[in-house]
């Protein structure tokens, strides 16, 4: 008897990808419900909060203020919960289940990727609106905000993915993500200018992709606010490229 | 025929020698269940304290005095507040999940001598955290704080208001998950939508109209007339408030506790 051929090739792969999609369409109703929860409450919910701690503010203030909302409501997917969904696989111990499937590595990851990042377009899109209407901005709109918020959410997806991945104990993951969200929302420059941060920390964000997700959306949505867009779209790429290879090397490891 | 012994029952114990060595034992329980906990809990106490003080200044180009202050007290009411309406149902929560909760309950000891131990843990953990981000605060935005005596009272009050309503909330919701879903809601409207870290006039005149019902602005009144002079009138009143959300928070823990189940 002869052994069955190893399946490869392009077909093979999409026809992986197509099934993991449907696989982690399964419990995307749940999913979208969660996000738009946690985009909403992160999102307008800060949105509304800063506002009642700085107090009245300019209109500059403002539109500064808002346009850095779509950041705050993308990061959740991609931070929280991508790792708390493969957290979720250690502790039931589907962990090694889900390796296990016959699919190509690459595709149930690109299918992870797809699923989360788009998941993550209608809650920032209603925090933006729900910011928008609060502080009575005019926000110029252009088409530099489908690559924007694309790599944004793409490049959130794939660091929760590489960071989940790479922790082996899910608990110290839970930990990971839950200073995240504290340190993102209080100690970083999306809703405020980075001059305001002393210069050793305004330094940390040049490198941290935090800040560039605010310049990237605010730039799409905002005339004149903020400069060297391209930088910040470099990092981000970077930053994305970083938790695929984070991701690679934790995936392919042996335990 | 068999005839029944008359068994000896050991006499029944009370009296406050009795609530005393209760409330030790208690303390003692606490205190050693919680030692790995402990110091990694005040720890982050602290660094919630003061991160938070610290955090919002960066996003004023130049913050405010009378901003700075109000954050800089309210950080330490917010630091009083989530010991006992976050960490206490979410400990209860774990006992619940691992068993422990039924037989807590069970000993021997009486209700309100475990209930004031826990409370006696509290200030243990909490007080630290508050100091520290006043240290931070002062620090940082050059405040001088004229602590009085005054704020003695005003932390016990703020603790035990929070101690108790985080255990009522604990005792009285059955489901460990619905606390902790609480816990987290609770903690995000205390943070950002009370007039704790910033000045009432802030919010929209109806939410700060139903602050004046809530626990929470009042803690901060309490507190922060303790700490900074002038900025805060009717203490009195605030007082009068906490104890009778305590006693509230009471009246339902009591009920939670007696219910059978």
């Amino acid at each position: 008897m002869t052994a069955p051929a190893v399946r490869g090739g392009p077909g093979y792969w999409l026809h992986g990808y197509r099934s993991m999609l449907r696989f982690e369409m399964t419990d995307l109703r749940l999913y979208l419900g969660l996000a738009l929860v946690i985009q909403v409450l992160i999102g307008a919910g800060m949105a509304y909060m800063y506002g009642f701690y700085l107090g009245d503010l300019p209109p500059d203030a403002r539109l500064f203020l808002v346009t850095g909302i779509p950041a705050l409501a993308l990061f959740p997917v991609g931070f929280v919960m991508v790792p708390n969904a493969i957290m979720l696989h250690k502790y039931r111990d589907t962990y090694d289940f889900m390796r296990s499937l016959p699919v190509p590595r690459l595709a149930a990851s690109a299918a992870t990727f797809t699923v989360f990042s788009l998941l993550a377009l209608p809650g920032t899109a209603l925090a933006l609106f729900l910011a928008e209407v609060r502080y009575d901005v005019d926000l110029s709109i252009t088409a530099m905000v489908v690559p924007a918020v694309l790599l944004c959410s793409l490049m959130a997806t794939s660091v929760g993915f590489g960071l989940a991945h790479a922790v082996p104990n899910p608990r110290v993951t839970n930990l990971i993500t839950n200073v995240l969200v504290f340190a993102v929302l209080l100690f970083t420059p999306i809703v405020v200018p980075i001059d305001f941060f002393p210069d050793w920390l305004a330094s940390v964000h040049r490198v941290l992709p935090f800040h560039h997700m605010a310049v990237v959306l605010r730039a799409s949505l905002s005339d004149g606010l903020v400069s060297e867009v391209g930088v910040s779209y470099a990092v981000l790429t970077g930053w994305t490229l970083a938790g695929w290879g984070l991701a690679t090397w934790a995936i392919g490891r042996r335990r | 025929m068999i005839e029944a012994a008359a068994v000896a029952l050991a006499p029944r114990r009370a009296g406050p020698r009795h609530w005393w060595q209760g409330f030790l034992a208690m303390l003692r329980w606490e205190v050693t269940g919680m030692r790995l906990l402990l110091p990694l809990t005040m720890v982050v106490q602290v660094l919630l304290g003061a991160g938070f003080v610290l955090g919002i200044g960066l996003f004023f180009a130049d913050i405010p005095a009378r901003a700075a202050v109000f954050l800089s007290t309210g950080a330490t009411v917010v630091t009083l507040i989530t010991v006992g309406i976050v960490l206490g149902p979410q400990l209860v929560v774990q006992q619940r999940l691992a068993g422990t909760y039924d037989y807590l309950w069970s000993l021997p000891v009486p209700r309100s001598a475990s209930t004031a131990a826990w409370l006696v843990l509290n200030v243990l953990i909490a007080v630290p955290g508050m100091g520290v981000a006043l240290l931070a605060a002062a620090w940082r935005y050059d405040i001088d704080f004229a602590v009085s005596a005054a704020v003695v009272p005003a932390v016990l009050v703020t603790l035990v208001a929070g101690t108790l309503l985080g255990y009522a909330l604990a005792h009285a919701v059955p489901k460990p998950e619905l606390v902790q879903l609480l816990t987290q809601v609770l903690i995000f409207v205390i943070v950002g939508f009370s007039p704790i870290n910033y000045p009432p006039e802030n919010l929209p005149a109806w939410m700060a109209g139903l602050h004046e019902y809530l626990p929470f602005v009042h803690m901060a009144r309490v507190v922060r007339a303790s700490l900074v002079e002038g900025l805060v009138d009717g203490v009195g009143r605030s007082y009068l408030v906490l104890a009778a959300w305590t006693v509230v928070a009471a009246a339902i823990v009591v009920w939670a506790l007696r219910r059978r189940k």
